[in-house]
């Protein structure tokens, strides 16, 4: 089936979408796009927590304050000594580091 | 549109907090937000969310993974105070002969122990939940 696309059609649509939104939130004083936006995004958040959680454990090894003359076993010092008695944590940073070594073989 | 909009607006603005202090939200709704609070370095608001998800969630991984996250933010954090409280006694044994300036390495000094000693605090609360104590000491139960 031969389908014809208009482009000024499509722009006609956007503008009025836009217009509509605009007008919306003049009269409602409500923010509809960020509203729905926040909505989704909360529900996206809440199915994929395992996404997060493992996105949170590389931020915060990001996150370890680094000294400009320390090298990297003096981070890894201090994760170490920072992660005593937290065996979840440090079991995740070491399929962290694995999946890093991994990753530079390949 | 308007109508989903206009209800999780008034739910946030009335009821939302009341409900999420209940802890009768989804487990995984404070999950989601104590990791927020955790990449803002809220760090009372994550303790608080990580609590709120506790009840009955002990042994959940999920949970104990967000929780080891946040004792572990907080000991970086405090890590950071006490090196910055070396830092004000090096500078105060240098530059505090001054009455003003030593006045303001002890307010700074104070502050700095302060922040450390909450930081403390918290973790020392994360970790009895983690091993199932109670804050005081005694065995808790879910």
């Amino acid at each position: 089936m031969d389908r014809k696309l208009s482009i000024p059609g499509g722009l006609t649509g956007a503008l009025v979408g836009l217009a509509a939104e605009l007008a919306l939130e003049e009269i409602t004083g409500m923010e509809l796009v960020n509203g729905l936006l926040a909505v989704i995004g909360a529900g996206f958040g809440l199915i994929r927590i395992d996404q997060r959680i493992y996105e949170a454990t590389v931020n915060l090894i990001k996150r370890v304050p680094v000294e400009p003359n320390s090298d990297y076993r003096d981070v890894l010092e201090q994760i170490d000594e920072m992660s005593l008695e937290l065996p979840e944590l440090r079991e995740s940073f070491v399929k962290l580091v694995q999946a890093g070594i991994e990753a530079q073989k390949a | 549109m308007l109508g989903l909009n206009s209800l999780s607006k008034l739910f946030r603005k009335t009821i939302g907090p009341r409900i999420e202090a209940l802890g009768l939200l989804p487990h995984r709704y404070y999950l989601h937000r104590a990791l927020d609070a955790l990449e803002a370095d809220d760090i009372d608001e994550a303790v608080r969310m990580v609590t709120l998800a506790a009840p009955g969630k002990r042994e959940n991984a999920r949970w104990r993974l967000v929780c080891q996250q946040v004792v572990f933010r907080c000991r970086v954090l405090a890590s950071r105070h006490e090196q910055m409280l070396e830092q004000i006694t090096l500078e105060m044994e240098i530059f505090g002969k001054n009455e003003d300036l030593s006045e303001n390495y002890l307010r700074l000094k104070q502050k700095e122990g302060k922040a450390r000693d909450i930081l403390k605090q918290y973790e020392r609360f994360l970790m009895s939940l983690l091993t199932g104590d109670g804050p005081n000491g005694s065995k808790s139960s879910d």
